[in-house]
């Protein structure tokens, strides 16, 4: 692959993975957030496609397959399954923070972001790292849904958000961690979603929706 | 200099502006299953008003009367200095970014002092909203642009066009994908289309732009619909040519010229047509949401700007 | 060898899950945990003798050993009082033997993930075993399933996880920085990572650090990011209340050790220094405020636990010698009279029925073994004599004091004497005066069963040995100490 093309191929899916985030950001519908959200985890698998093709590694090929099926099909699909059956709670009603506000806010996160970047992009210049601030620009922005968001599923999509940034920074800084250590934190990332999901349609069983503003009980 | 190249805009895009309105209601009327008047009915309303006799409401300055002018001559010379049909400057450097949307600015801000000079409530309640998108869409519009003009080393468009033009890889990387979201968003915004205006409501609740004009008749009010029409075109040409520089002239003879318009003619009506396909499926926003709307395209600007900074 | 303080617990899960709650499997879990303290204490003893060593993918040295103690010894005061804590449950209809058998087999795989992460040579396997404790500790605090419990698991499990989610970031810009050390390339190995440290580029190596120390401190229950200890806390089961507070914050804790080493060795002192005293002060700040109006005991212990683990933060940031070894001494001081006084709060609650400060009045009278237990057990807390607390926490202050951070270590202990005021004043309450009349005074005959009874003053009298004498435990304490400020 040439070096132009690949540059190309991978800013344009880093370009894709970060709008998403800010679509994410910005729209109220549960339904079409998730599926945004399964987007996002595309543009990662291709992200790190273009990172196998590029290295020519067959391991790294079956890291993208993996978090293809992981991130595209089998997350998404938790959250649209807590989802189902909650017709009325299909809208992020009342954010704590409006719309308006976090996406201003998400423009400064980003500033943030590419500002508090600089050093790791500056240790080891390459195209890829370059990109390393949109990853952490996820971060924050992930960060952000997790705060100011109220109900139970706009949590986990903010978590898991969190989790694809983190993901992107890890493969963009093009260093591997060492095999059982990305086993286990993908299956630690797996199992957590997991508990929250069953947390989620536990609390749909005892307050009939899954909105955290109902959560009033723990309090000082 | 390249006067050919200007008088070919300037033509091009008085006459087609109004064209490209009706191109885009017969869409809207024919998705939505009427047989719709055709697409030279602009241009007909526009002659039946220019042939009516001159009124301005009682108590109203020279600012009301001068405003249609002063809005028309601004997208005029847009028109005239912008690259449409070809990237070679008309007037030298004044095709510049900061230029042309200070113009396009300068044009709304005074149709907004002639709605509030009327001393109406409709006019000033029109007006207030507009200045309203108006702040909001700015930035976006300068920042997005910015983030075009920041791999070229200039703000100027002809150069950023040629630029795209030799290089058509580029159109297709996260600083275009994000600033063209956020400029089509401005687009919507700055010409008062749907969702954040409706421009074919005189509701009072909803309206903004025709709440702002509601007093003007006559030539004033053909006027100002060229002048909207005219902007529509221009922002849309920009629009496709930042995008999609294929066609755009970067010399200056005559084939070339009128290649530079033929294209320009297909981009601009194909965008037109899409966007009022668009409207069909799209409720207007409640004003309250509108920030929320600009909010977001001036967020994707600012992440096309940054991108541009640290993804090159 | 190694493996074995987590395989003892993995295979009591196995057994669990196999044969669920019954008669015969009540004891597996406190034989498991006695299993892990025996071990703990032969590895201390060949450590203390060999030095470090190591297996796949762990390292014990002497620090590693002394944790694995801690988690001994609290995991067997918590699983003493199991038993009994379950029996009243199930008599009072809160749970079934099914929740039974999953409580115990979860509580197995939360000390086989603790002790992985306290015996773990590499960051990444660190981070790991931390992020599995929040997973398998999730359904124990939802274990009630009441509206209040379902909601502390969910903010526990989101917190929990978003501040873990902050140090994997941390670790993989920890990973960069060693892929492009000025000594050639290392992995994230803790010893080889601290060898490399001062050829780490500063700039990366400090954000990876605050990132690290900031979401681990959210495990370990510091501010910033608290929020779910109070209401995990108050709603977890009471043996897991004490399993969680007296050794999974201390887990967290020392993990941000071992950070610490790496982050002192690359960037010198101050860095760390200043996040960690920034923490801890907001950490005990924030105890104080809501301890004062505090009006439910089991939130009042877990704030508690809050202003202990700020005391170890504050401990940490000195980082002399001398304050490690006395942050150390406070964990495991801690572990146990938390762990006995959580217990002593369950049962409580189970006696009373009620979780309020306001709601309990005349236990002195009423139920002297427990009110005893408790008192003490407050006693402890407070750091008075003889209780390790007292010793622990004068040698943090004194090393504060001697190490240049008078004004911090001032605040500190004002800060720490306003909390013990808050804390005599509530339990006071709660012991003195009339035992409630009406049909409230027909519950006074339940009696304190034996092994919660030996869980509570077994915890305390523990604790009280241990500020007499540290015994065979000081070398330990010394060498591990060593190992996190040695380096300096």
């Amino acid at each position: 692959m040439s070096e132009s093309l690949y540059t190309q191929l991978l800013y344009l899916a880093a370009g894709a993975f970060l709008l998403t985030a800010v679509l994410i950001l910005w729209r109220r519908e549960l339904a079409v957030i998730v599926r945004i959200l399964a987007l996002q985890g595309l543009a990662l698998a291709v992200m790190v496609a273009v990172l196998a093709a590029r290295e020519g590694s067959v391991e790294l090929w079956a890291v993208a397959g993996g978090i293809a099926v992981l991130r595209v099909g089998v997350l998404p699909h938790l959250v649209r399954r807590a989802l189902t059956g909650a017709e009325a709670a299909r809208r992020e009603s009342a954010p704590s923070v409006n719309v308006a506000s976090s996406l201003l806010a998400a423009a400064g996160l980003t500033l943030l972001g590419f500002a508090v970047s600089q050093p790791l992009v500056a240790l080891a210049p390459s195209p890829a790292t370059q990109a390393v601030p949109v990853g952490v620009t996820v971060v924050l922005i992930g960060f952000l849904v997790l705060v100011t968001r109220r109900r139970a599923l706009s949590q986990l999509v903010g978590f898991l958000l969190l989790d694809n940034g983190i993901t992107a920074v890890g493969f963009l800084t093009t260093a591997g961690v060492g095999l059982v250590v990305e086993v286990g934190v993908s299956l630690d990332v797996l199992l957590a979603v997991l508990v929250l999901q069953l947390l989620a349609t536990r609390m749909r069983e005892t307050f009939g929706d899954t909105d955290l503003d109902e959560l009033r009980e723990l309090r000082d | 200099m390249n006067v050919a190249g200007g008088v070919v805009q300037a033509v091009v895009v008085v006459g087609g502006a109004p064209l490209l309105v009706g191109v885009m209601r017969q869409v809207r009327a024919r998705l939505e299953g009427r047989a719709g008047p055709g697409i030279g009915q602009p241009w007909r309303d526009l002659r039946k008003l220019l042939g009516k006799e001159p009124i301005t409401p009682r108590g109203t300055t020279e600012l009301f009367r001068l405003a249609p002018l002063v809005s028309l001559a601004t997208v005029l010379v847009v028109a005239v200095v912008a690259p449409f049909v070809t990237t070679v400057p008309t007037v030298g450097p004044a095709a510049d970014l900061f230029a042309v949307v200070a113009l396009l600015a300068l044009g709304t801000v005074v149709l907004a002092l002639a709605g509030l000079d009327t001393g109406t409530a409709f006019g000033g309640m029109g007006a207030s909203r507009e200045v309203t998108i108006l702040a909001l869409v700015e930035p976006t519009l300068l920042v997005a642009i910015f983030a075009l003009s920041v791999r070229v080393g200039s703000t100027n468009l002809g150069a950023i066009m040629t630029a795209t033009v030799e290089d058509p890889a580029r159109v297709i990387s996260p600083v275009s994908l994000l600033a063209a979201v956020a400029l089509v968003v401005v687009t919507v915004a700055e010409n008062g289309r749907l969702p954040v205006d409706n421009p074919s409501t005189h509701l009072e609740l909803t309206m903004v732009h025709e709440a702002m004009v509601l007093e003007y008749a006559g030539p004033d009010l053909a006027l100002v619909e060229l002048a909207s029409a005219m902007r529509l075109a221009v922002f849309l040409g920009l629009l496709g040519n930042l995008f999609l520089p294929w066609g755009l002239a970067t010399g200056t003879d005559p084939v070339a010229l009128a290649v530079g318009v033929l294209a320009l003619v297909v981009k601009v009506g194909v965008l037109g047509a899409l966007l009022a396909a668009a409207e069909v499926f799209l409720a207007k926003l409640r004003l309250f949401r509108v920030p929320e709307l600009l909010a977001g395209s001036f967020l994707l600007s600012l992440l096309a700007a940054t991108a541009a900074f640290f993804l090159a | 060898m190694i493996w074995l303080p987590i395989l003892v617990p993995v295979l009591a899960a196995a057994l669990y899950a196999v044969f669920g709650w019954r008669r015969a499997s009540t004891w597996l879990a406190p034989a498991s945990a006695a299993g892990v303290l025996a071990v703990a204490i032969v590895l201390a003893v060949a450590v203390a003798q060999d030095g470090p060593r190591t297996a796949w993918l762990l390292r014990l040295d002497a620090l590693s050993s002394f944790m694995l103690v801690v988690i001994g010894a609290v995991g067997l005061l918590a699983t003493v009082a199991t038993p009994a804590y379950l029996r009243a449950e199930i008599a009072a209809g809160r749970a079934g033997t099914r929740t039974a058998g999953r409580h115990c087999l979860l509580v197995q795989l939360f000390l086989a993930t603790m002790a992985l992460a306290v015996l773990a040579a590499d960051l990444g396997v660190l981070w790991v075993a931390i992020e599995a404790t929040t997973i398998v500790t999730a359904f124990l605090v939802g274990q009630r399933r009441t509206r209040a419990s379902v909601e502390a698991a969910w903010k526990y499990v989101v917190i929990c996880s978003t501040g873990i989610a902050l140090a994997l970031l941390g670790v993989i810009v920890l990973n960069h920085a060693a892929r492009h050390a000025t000594g050639g390339p290392v992995g994230l190995d803790l010893v080889d990572l601290s060898a490399a440290a001062p050829g780490l580029d500063p700039g990366v190596t400090r954000i990876a650090v605050a990132l690290l120390i900031i979401g681990l401190g959210a495990k370990a229950g510091l501010a910033p990011l608290h929020a779910w200890l109070p209401d995990a806390h108050s709603q977890a089961p009471a043996p897991v209340s004490a399993l969680m507070s007296g050794v999974l914050l201390s887990v967290a804790a020392y993990a941000i050790l071992r950070v610490k080493v790496i982050a002192d060795a690359a960037l010198g002192a101050g860095f760390a220094r200043t996040v960690l005293v920034v923490m801890a002060l907001a950490s005990l700040v924030l105890a104080a405020t809501l301890l004062l109006g505090q009006r439910d005991y089991k939130r009042m212990l877990a704030y508690s636990s809050i202003e202990h683990l700020g005391l170890v933060a504050l401990a940490s940031a000195i980082g002399s010698q001398f304050a490690v070894a006395a942050a150390l001494l406070h964990v495991l001081g801690h572990g146990l009279a938390k762990g006995a006084l959580f217990v002593g709060a369950g049962r409580i609650l189970q006696v009373t029925g009620t979780s309020a400060v306001a709601g309990v009045r005349g236990l002195a009278s009423a139920h002297p073994a427990l009110a005893g237990g408790v008192g003490l057990g407050v006693l402890a807390l407070v750091g008075l004599p003889p209780f390790s607390l007292f010793a622990s926490e004068l040698g943090i202050f004194r090393a504060g004091f001697g190490e240049g951070l008078g004004w911090v270590t001032a605040a500190a202990v004002v800060l720490v004497v306003v909390i013990a005021g808050a804390l005599f004043v509530h339990s006071g309450r709660m012991m003195l005066g009339d035992p409630p009349d009406g049909p409230g005074a027909a519950r006074a005959a339940v009696r304190l069963p034996v092994p919660t009874a030996v869980a509570v003053f077994g915890g305390l009298a523990a604790c009280a040995v241990l500020g007499v004498t540290a015994g065979p435990l000081g070398s330990l304490i010394g060498q591990a100490a060593e190992v996190v400020a040695g380096a300096r």
